[in-house]
């Protein structure tokens, strides 16, 4: 589901059913590889939209977690950690975070769920016809993930 | 007042200004509204709905999984959007359905759970469907899979919006 006013009624009336957050993590930077930075969001959002289309009825796609790079690594940390925190206590016992920002990885550790990292590929160029080819060839990485996340009991958080 | 003057008296001008003027404004507001009543009518069975999909020799007995575009618009934003259809020929008969689980809309896959072979299944909620489409019973969907309105030519598939069963 999405963050719609039309969809908000689904969950309202399906929230039981409705367990998991995605969180897509995107960095704002105009000093440092600005076009590289954007392409990440770009791919992040692609990636994501496509999790949410297969898994519609039970993922809500939260809206993106923004941060400018050169946020300090502690304050960014524990923002995240408040969201997660929000979702958690409002019923979403699976939440995974969905970034191609390297950075997470450093402190995937210190996070309360689960981190998904895809290197980030320029789609712009990109004929569409393989374009949605690599972004199926992701997908059928990145589901398994998901669902085999759904067998697991949710994270305890502290 | 004579009738061979053809004179047309004060009042008898005012009512033909008025007839005039009256019809006109009348045919301005009528003339929209039957347009926009009528207009749907006049465009509906466009062939511009249907999108080629498939090709008919491409199709087996076992649903496959086929994706295409469709040009959606939304009030005043078009934008294009994929969509994906199991298509599977039963005899001479072709039969596509649309993969929006019926219960909360995530994608059902052909035979995707070693449990239930020859099934569609969801993977979010564990709803099953058969081949036809038919939702199983104890399982979360209430409701068969949509099929898509299809129209074959020369061969090749075309998929149209999809049907409620």
């Amino acid at each position: 589901m999405k963050w719609t006013t039309e969809q908000m009624d689904m969950y309202l009336k399906a929230k039981e059913y409705v367990d998991t957050a995605i969180i897509p993590l995107i960095p704002v930077d105009l000093l440092n590889d600005p076009k590289g930075k954007v392409s990440m969001g770009e791919f992040t959002t692609v990636i994501v939209d496509e999790i949410e289309r297969q898994f519609r009825g039970r993922v809500f796609q939260i809206p993106a977690f923004t941060y400018v790079v050169g946020e300090k690594e502690e304050e960014k940390l524990q923002r995240l950690k408040d969201w997660d925190k929000h979702l958690f206590s409002n019923g979403f016992k699976h939440i995974l975070y969905i970034t191609s920002d390297s950075e997470w990885r450093k402190v995937e550790n210190e996070l309360p769920d689960m981190l998904i990292w895809i290197p980030s590929l320029s789609l712009e160029s990109m004929e569409d016809k393989y374009a949605k080819e690599i972004i199926d060839q992701q997908m059928k990485q990145l589901l398994p993930l998901v669902t085999n996340k759904w067998q697991d009991e949710p994270k305890e958080r502290l | 007042m004579s009738e061979k003057e053809h004179k047309v008296s004060r009042r008898q001008f005012l009512s033909y200004c008025l007839m005039g003027v009256g019809g006109f404004m009348a045919a301005a507001a009528v003339t929209p509204m039957a347009r926009f009543a009528l207009d749907p009518a006049l465009e509906a069975g466009g062939e511009s709905d249907y999108v080629s999909v498939a090709s008919v020799d491409d199709l087996t007995e076992e649903p496959k999984r086929f994706d295409f575009k469709v040009t959606v618009e939304d009030a005043w934003y078009e934008s294009e959007q994929s969509r994906t259809a199991w298509i599977y020929r039963e005899g001479n008969e072709i039969i596509a359905l649309s993969p929006v689980c019926t219960h909360l809309g995530c994608t059902v896959n052909w035979d995707a759970n070693e449990d239930h072979p020859n099934q569609f299944y969801c993977p979010c909620h564990h709803g099953r469907f058969e081949k036809s489409g038919k939702n199983i019973a104890n399982t979360p969907p209430t409701r068969p899979l949509d099929v898509y309105d299809m129209e074959v030519r020369d061969g090749t598939v075309y998929l149209g919006r999809t049907i409620q069963r």
